[in-house]
């Protein structure tokens, strides 16, 4: 029993549920696509925000790419993600400090550094896999409505999701290396999700919310050929950073 | 094995610790005694890494532990008082878990430590009643095979067989030139178990000595019932006499013989006397009488 299995075996059954249900709502929306396609217009008159009315135009004149990066990625990977993430990142640390096992395990000739890394891995694997098997399916199963999608735009799609997830994973891992309560963490994550939403769909304040990061037009641009390198880089470094910042803090606590 | 100097720490403006400075060598049992809040699982977690003190310096076989507290670690056992555990995982699932750190963890000798105190391996631990899981700290820390070890409580919630044992595992261990620390409430555990005792109150050592300096100690403790109310000034004065108390009940510390405090009393109206057993519940009832706890 190392340090990986101990938590995975406390997680696992949430990631399977994640993927389980990332993966039903991945084959619910492409059989969904003919239908849907032909009432874009129809709908786009019945939105009230210009957000979504932008994302439908997308779907109207490039077609199934954009339904599908939408359904997948910027609602179902970041919808479903933050729940996964709100589940299993946000015990790394606090969960112990929660049930009062912080005692036994910090006094075990481990470094914290190595409970950290050990655990922040797992979760990124818990998270982090689950989207890369259901975008990777999304090739085949697009067959079924005669649509194709390229590998190129998948992978690299699928890689720019999990660096944006992997920095929500380390906002959570942050704030459970400091929080005494598993709730407070999970509850951090979400928050942050819903105020970025909340943003995302008022006009001059969307370009404050993160959900601007993984909207339609950057997977158009991945699409067409433009890996968003410097947009994926600075959210990798701010995950970094944030990890960093955890490492240091989890060092310096008491339990 | 383990030498403590001086450590402080506070919690906010509240000071649990306050310069205590306490040794353990290999092959003895050391007994950390004192009332709720005397600081004694703070000193435990400090020297294991769980607590970061803020003064002071604690050495584990001549490795600093504030500096190298993962190889301070390796060369502590610890069982915590704290018996919330990973409720999921089977007994023998935890035992391996615990001491797959250690360099010198000895599975085996856990697994039959296990048997040996009655400890079901295949049950989980959330199954498992407190005294049970008290079973499973103890075997992991004896398991370790670290040469300091540090119990928290150890046989709080023991039977009267598993506490026979535990002595019994504790004293072989000693005798196998391992140092141990424990901290308990148990003090007729402690009598039976530690070559020297140390008293904590609210942080500080108020008293130290090896067990049998303490049981004298506490042959040579009167407690005193007056007739009628007095206050300290009027008590009688002697070389080596210490009062504790208050109004008509006072305790009487002196180092000279019973018989001979006897006549020394004789001006007060004393409704009895009791002179006190040889206890370390006795010594702990005089050191904290008028100690604020």
């Amino acid at each position: 029993m190392n340090l990986w299995k101990q938590y995975l075996r406390q997680t696992w059954w949430i990631s399977l549920g994640y993927l389980v249900i990332l993966e039903g709502a991945l084959v619910a929306a492409i059989l969904y696509w003919p239908r849907f396609r032909d009432n874009i217009p129809a709908i786009a008159k019945l939105v009230p925000f210009d957000a979504i009315q932008d994302l439908l135009g997308a779907m109207e004149h490039a077609g199934y790419w954009p339904y599908l990066a939408i359904q997948q990625w910027f609602k179902g990977c970041s919808l479903f993600g933050v729940g996964a993430i709100a589940f299993v990142a946000s015990g790394i640390i606090a969960r112990e400090a929660d049930q009062r096992t912080a005692e036994f395990l910090f006094s075990r000739p481990i470094s914290r550094r190595r409970v950290l890394i050990a655990r922040h891995s797992m979760v990124c694997l818990l998270v982090l896999l689950p989207v890369v098997l259901s975008s990777i399916s999304a090739i085949w199963l697009s067959h079924w409505i005669g649509e194709f999608v390229p590998w190129a735009s998948i992978l690299w799609s699928t890689t720019y999701m999990c660096i944006f997830l992997w920095c929500l994973i380390c906002f959570t891992t942050l704030v459970s290396s400091i929080a005494q309560h598993q709730l407070t963490a999970g509850a951090s994550v979400v928050g942050l999700a819903l105020i970025s939403f909340a943003l995302y769909l008022v006009q001059g304040l969307d370009q404050l919310s993160l959900f601007k990061l993984i909207d339609i037009h950057t997977f158009m641009s991945i699409h067409d050929g433009d890996v968003p390198w410097v947009k994926g880089g600075a959210i990798a470094g701010a995950a970094l950073l944030m990890l960093i910042a955890a490492d240091q803090l989890l060092a310096r606590r008491s339990f | 094995m383990l030498r403590v100097q001086e450590v402080e720490k506070s919690y906010g403006d509240h000071q649990v610790l306050a310069g205590v400075s306490i040794s353990v060598d290999r092959g003895e049992i050391v007994g950390l005694a004192g009332p709720n809040g005397a600081g004694k699982t703070t000193l435990l977690k400090c020297i294991v890494g769980v607590n970061r003190f803020d003064a002071g310096h604690v050495q584990v076989d001549d490795v600093d532990a504030m500096a190298r507290s993962l190889a301070a670690r390796r060369l502590i056992g610890y069982a915590p008082s704290e018996t919330a555990l990973y409720h999921r995982l089977r007994a023998e699932e935890l035992l391996r878990f615990a001491i797959r750190y250690h360099p010198a963890a000895d599975l085996q000798h856990g697994l039959r430590l296990l048997d040996e105190l009655g400890v079901p391996r295949a049950r989980r631990i959330g199954q498992l009643s407190h005294g049970m899981k008290r079973k499973v700290l103890l075997a992991q820390a004896l398991a370790s095979g670290a040469p300091l070890l540090m119990l928290d409580e150890p046989m709080e919630a023991f039977d009267p067989s598993a506490r026979q044992a535990a002595i019994a595992l504790l004293r072989e261990a000693a005798s196998n030139g391992r140092a141990v620390l424990c901290s308990s409430h148990d003090l007729d555990g402690i009598q039976r178990l530690c070559d020297r005792v140390v008293f904590l109150n609210t942080g500080r050592i108020i008293r130290e000595g090896t067990t049998g300096e303490m049981l004298a100690e506490a042959r040579r403790i009167a407690h005193i019932q007056l007739r009628t109310s007095v206050q300290k000034n009027d008590l009688p004065t002697h070389t080596g006499w210490i009062w504790k108390g208050e109004g008509r009940h006072w305790t009487l510390v002196y180092s000279d013989t019973a018989e001979s405090i006897m006549t020394g009393l004789s001006q007060l109206p004393i409704a009895s006397v009791r002179i006190g057993d040889a206890t370390l519940d006795e010594v702990f009832a005089s050191l904290y009488q008028a100690e604020p706890s």
